[in-house]
C-alpha cells in the first residue's frame, strides 16, 4: 500500500485538511474536523490517575504508529473478490432489509430494499449522508456524543471516516434487521467509524453492525442513537477486531417520551477495548436496555464504562453485562446509574457477572449509584466466580469431555443475554460469533436445537 | 456375553476421613439390585465414587468393568464406557437447554465424531438433528415428559419429581450398560414414585444392570430387584433375595444397627 505525503501519515491539522479534501465534503464538516483536532490537542493524554483510566492502561499504545487515514483502499477488482469470498458469507447468515459494507471507511456494497426507500427510509454511508441529507446529519452528527466528550472522541471526530446512517420516517415499522459489515483491511491504520440511527416518531428498526479486521491497527468510533417518541430502536455492535487493535468507543442514546432502545455490545476482539456507552432517558416513558457480552482471552483486556442517566419521571434502565474470561486476560466494568431530581417512579437495574475460566484471569467490577430522587426503584449488582466443579461433574458424568462441558456452560451463560435480543436472526448471528469465540462450529454448540423445534417436531 | 460391573473391597473417603470399608458388590447387566442403608451409610458416596467425582479419594480395593479398572478413568471416559449415574440432587444449569444438552451427551457417548476431509472439519459432532428429535421424542414419551421441557434450561427450575424424571430421561438417551439410581425416589409423593419407576422399568432388560440406592422400601413395590444389599457405616452387611427389603420395612434400620453397629449411631 503506497503512502503518499508525510501529512497522511501523521495526525496533524494537514492531514485534517488532506483527508477532508480527499473526501470531498462541504466546509462545516471540515471546519467541524479542524475544532475537534484542536480539542484533541487540548485535552491531555491519560495518565491513568483518572477514574475511567484507573485499571485501563495505555501503555504501549503510540498514536505516532499509526497512520491517521489510508488513501487508496483496495482496487475495485479487489473489492469485487473480497466481496464475494468474505462478505456475501457474512451476509448471508442474516436476511435484512438491507446490507451496507465499508472497508478503511469506504463504502463499496450497499443495499436498501426498495419499498422501505419509497416509504422515506434511509440507509447508506455518513459521507453520501452528508452531501444528500446535509441538515438531518447536521440535525445530530456530534450532538449525543460531543467532540470533545474525551481524547479519543475528539481525534475521532477529526479523522472520522466511513459509518453507517440511517433513518427511519415516522410510524414507519421495519422488521428485518439492518445490517452493517465494517472492516480495516490495512495493517497499522486507524480507524474511525461513525453510526447514526434516527428512528421518528412511532417508527421501529433493528441494526446489526459487525467490526473487523485491523490488524495491528486501532479504532476509535462513536455511535449516537437518536430514537424518536414512542420509537422502537434495537442496536447490536459487534466488536470482533483483531487481537493485535486498540478499540476505543463513545456511544450514547438519547431516549425521549415512550421510547425503547435496546443497545447490545458483544466484545469479542481487540488487544485493549475501552468503550463508553451513556443512557440518556430524558422524558417520561422512556425505556432502555443495555446489554453486554465479552470473553476475553490470552492478554486481552476489555473495559466498558456504562451509565444510565435518569433524567426524568416514570422511566426505566435495566443493564446485564455478561462476560467470561480465559487465561491471564482481564475485564473492566465501571457502571454508574444516576437518578436525577424529580425522576420519580424510577425503575433502574445493572447487574455485571462474571465467569472466571482460569485462575488467573481478573474481572473488576465498580458500580456506582447517586439517587437524587426519593420514589425510586433501583438495584445494582456484581459477580465473579468460577464454574462450580458441580456443573462440570454432572455433565462430564454425561460423557461431555471438560472443554464441552465448559464451552456448554459458558454458552449458557451468555444466553441469559441473547434472551432479550427479540430478532431470531439477530440472535442467531450472534450465537454464531460466540461459538467462533469459543473455537467451535456453530453447529457443534447445539443452539439450533432450540430454534428448530418447531419445525422438526 | 453380558458386562459386569464388580466392586472390589473398596476403602474410600474425602479429605483423609474413611467412609467406605471394604464394599464388595457385583452387578450384572440384565440384573437389578437394591442397595439399602440408613442416612450417612456411604450409599451415595459409592455412587459418586462409580461415577468417578474428583473429590473422594480410593485408598485400596478396585472397581471393574469386565474384569478392567476404570479408577483411572475421568467420569466422561466412564460415562462413554457405560456407566450412568442418577443424581440425587441433580443440578439446574441455566443457559443450556435440555435438548442442547442431550444432543452434546447423546454425541459424546455414541462417539459421534465430524466427518473430515482435506480441509478439515465438515458437519458437525453431533448427531444429526432429525434423528436427535425423533429419538428424544419418544424417549420423553416413554418416560413420561411433556415435549415442552425440551427448550427449558436443565433443572432449572424444575419440581423434584421433574428434576427426576429427568435424569430417567438421560438414562433413556444414554442407553448405559449399568445405571446407579441414587435416591431416585427421595423428596417425591406416591405418585412421582410412581411415575419415576414407571419409566424405569420400561427401560430395564437384559442390556441394563442397575442399582436402586434407596432409603426406603416403597420404590421397591414398583421396581422388582434380584438382590438386595443392605449398606450399614461403609459396608454391605446383608444382602439377600427381594424378602430382604420388606423384612428392613417391617424391622427397620434399628435392627440392622443392633446386628452390625458396635457404635450406636443417634
Ligand atoms: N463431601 C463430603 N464431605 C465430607 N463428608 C462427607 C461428604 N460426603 C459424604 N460425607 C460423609 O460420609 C458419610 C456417608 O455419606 P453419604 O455417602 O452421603 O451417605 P448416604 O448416601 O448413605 O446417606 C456421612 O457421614 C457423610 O457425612
Ligand atoms: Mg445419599
Amino acid at each position: 500500500m503506497s503512502v503518499k505525503t508525510a501529512t497522511t501519515t501523521q495526525f496533524s491539522a494537514e492531514a485534517v485538511r488532506a483527508l477532508s479534501e480527499l473526501l470531498d465534503e462541504p466546509g462545516w464538516m471540515l471546519d467541524l474536523r479542524l475544532t475537534a483536532w484542536r480539542f484533541f490537542e487540548e485535552i491531555p493524554w491519560p495518565t491513568g490517575t483518572e477514574e475511567t483510566w484507573r485499571r485501563t492502561s495505555l501503555r504501549g499504545f503510540r498514536l505516532e504508529n499509526y497512520r491517521p487515514f489510508v488513501p487508496d483502499v483496495l482496487t475495485e477488482v479487489e473489492a469485487e473478490a473480497d466481496l464475494e469470498t468474505i462478505y456475501r458469507e457474512h451476509l448471508a447468515e442474516l436476511v435484512s432489509a438491507g446490507e451496507l459494507v465499508m472497508d478503511e471507511g469506504r463504502a463499496f456494497y450497499h443495499r436498501l430494499d426498495d419499498t422501505l426507500a419509497a416509504k422515506g427510509v434511509i440507509f447508506t454511508d455518513l459521507h453520501t449522508a452528508v452531501r444528500e441529507y446535509p441538515e438531518l446529519v447536521q440535525r445530530t452528527f456530534a450532538q449525543q456524543v460531543p467532540l470533545d466528550a474525551n481524547k479519543f472522541a475528539a481525534l475521532h471526530y477529526a479523522f472520522w471516516r466511513g459509518g453507517t446512517f440511517l433513518y427511519v420516517p415516522r410510524n414507519v415499522e421495519v422488521t428485518l434487521p439492518f445490517q452493517t459489515l465494517a472492516r480495516l483491511s490495512q495493517p497499522g491504520a486507524g480507524g474511525f467509524y461513525h453510526t447514526i440511527v434516527i428512528t421518528e416518531e412511532g417508527a421501529s428498526v433493528t441494526l446489526m453492525e459487525d467490526f473487523f479486521g485491523g490488524e495491528r491497527g486501532f479504532h476509535a468510533g462513536v455511535v449516537e442513537l437518536y430514537p424518536g417518541p414512542n420509537s422502537r430502536l434495537r442496536y447490536t455492535h459487534v466488536q470482533n477486531w483483531e487481537p493485535t487493535l486498540w478499540n476505543f468507543g463513545t456511544q450514547r442514546i438519547r431516549v425521549p417520551r415512550d421510547a425503547e432502545v435496546v443497545h447490545l455490545i458483544a466484545s469479542w476482539g481487540s488487544k485493549l477495548s475501552k468503550v463508553w456507552v451513556t443512557l440518556d432517558l430524558v422524558e417520561p416513558g422512556a425505556r432502555g436496555q443495555l446489554l453486554g457480552l465479552y470473553f476475553t482471552t490470552d492478554h486481552q483486556h476489555i473495559d466498558h464504562h456504562t451509565m444510565q442517566n435518569h433524567r426524568a419521571a416514570n422511566c426505566s434502565s435495566d443493564l446485564l453485562y455478561k462476560g467470561a474470561l480465559k487465561d491471564t486476560s482481564r475485564s473492566v466494568y465501571q457502571g454508574y446509574i444516576k437518578v436525577w431530581p424529580g425522576a420519580q417512579k424510577t425503575d433502574a437495574y445493572q447487574a455485571n457477572r462474571n465467569l472466571l475460566l482460569d485462575g488467573r484471569a481478573r474481572a473488576d467490577s465498580i458500580p456506582g449509584l447517586e439517587i437524587e430522587a426519593d420514589d425510586v426503584r433501583c438495584t445494582h449488582g456484581a459477580t465473579a466466580g468460577q464454574i462450580p466443579e458441580e456443573y462440570l461433574f454432572y455433565l462430564e458424568s454425561r460423557g461431555l469431555d471438560r472443554p464441552t462441558a465448559e464451552r456448554l456452560i459458558v454458552a449458557g451463560f451468555f444466553q441469559e443475554v441473547l434472551e432479550r435480543v427479540d430478532n431470531a436472526d439477530v440472535r442467531r448471528k450472534l450465537e454464531t460469533t460466540i461459538a467462533e469465540r469459543l473455537d467451535v462450529d456453530v453447529a457443534d454448540l447445539g443452539l439450533e436445537v432450540d430454534n428448530n423445534t418447531d419445525h422438526n417436531g | 456375553m453380558a458386562s459386569v460391573l464388580e466392586i472390589r473391597d473398596l476403602y474410600a473417603g474425602i479429605e483423609g476421613q474413611e467412609i467406605l470399608k471394604g464394599v464388595n458388590l457385583t452387578l450384572r447387566q440384565g440384573e437389578i439390585h437394591a442397595l439399602m442403608g440408613p442416612n450417612g451409610s456411604g450409599k451415595s458416596t459409592l455412587a459418586y465414587i462409580i461415577m468417578g467425582h474428583p473429590h473422594y479419594e480410593v485408598y485400596s480395593g478396585d472397581i471393574l468393568l469386565d474384569g478392567e479398572s476404570i479408577l483411572e478413568m475421568a467420569p466422561d471416559e466412564r460415562a462413554r464406557a457405560g456407566i450412568f449415574l442418577a443424581f440425587q440432587y441433580p443440578v439446574a444449569i441455566p443457559g443450556v437447554t435440555v435438548a442442547n444438552f442431550l444432543r452434546q451427551a447423546v454425541s459424546a457417548v455414541r462417539g459421534y465424531t465430524a466427518q473430515k476431509d482435506e480441509e478439515g472439519p465438515v458437519g458437525s459432532n453431533l448427531i444429526p438433528m432429525r434423528e436427535f428429535r425423533k429419538e428424544l421424542t419418544e424417549a420423553m414419551q416413554l418416560v413420561g415428559i411433556d415435549p415442552s421441557f425440551a427448550r427449558r434450561y436443565l433443572n432449572d427450575g424444575f419440581s423434584g419429581g421433574e428434576k427426576k424424571r429427568m435424569e430417567i430421561l438421560q438414562l433413556a438417551m444414554l442407553r448405559p450398560k449399568f445405571a446407579v439410581l441414587d435416591e431416585t425416589d427421595s423428596g417425591l409423593d406416591i405418585d412421582a414414585v410412581r411415575a419415576v419407576a414407571e419409566g424405569v422399568n420400561r427401560l430395564v432388560g437384559p442390556e441394563l444392570g442397575v442399582l436402586v440406592i434407596t432409603h426406603y422400601q416403597r420404590i421397591l413395590n414398583y421396581i422388582q430387584p434380584d438382590r438386595v444389599h443392605v449398606m450399614y457405616d461403609g459396608r454391605v452387611v446383608l444382602s439377600g433375595g427381594p424378602e430382604l427389603a420388606l423384612q428392613l420395612e417391617e424391622k427397620g434400620y434399628d435392627w440392622v444397627r443392633q446386628q452390625f453397629g458396635n457404635a450406636v449411631k443417634a
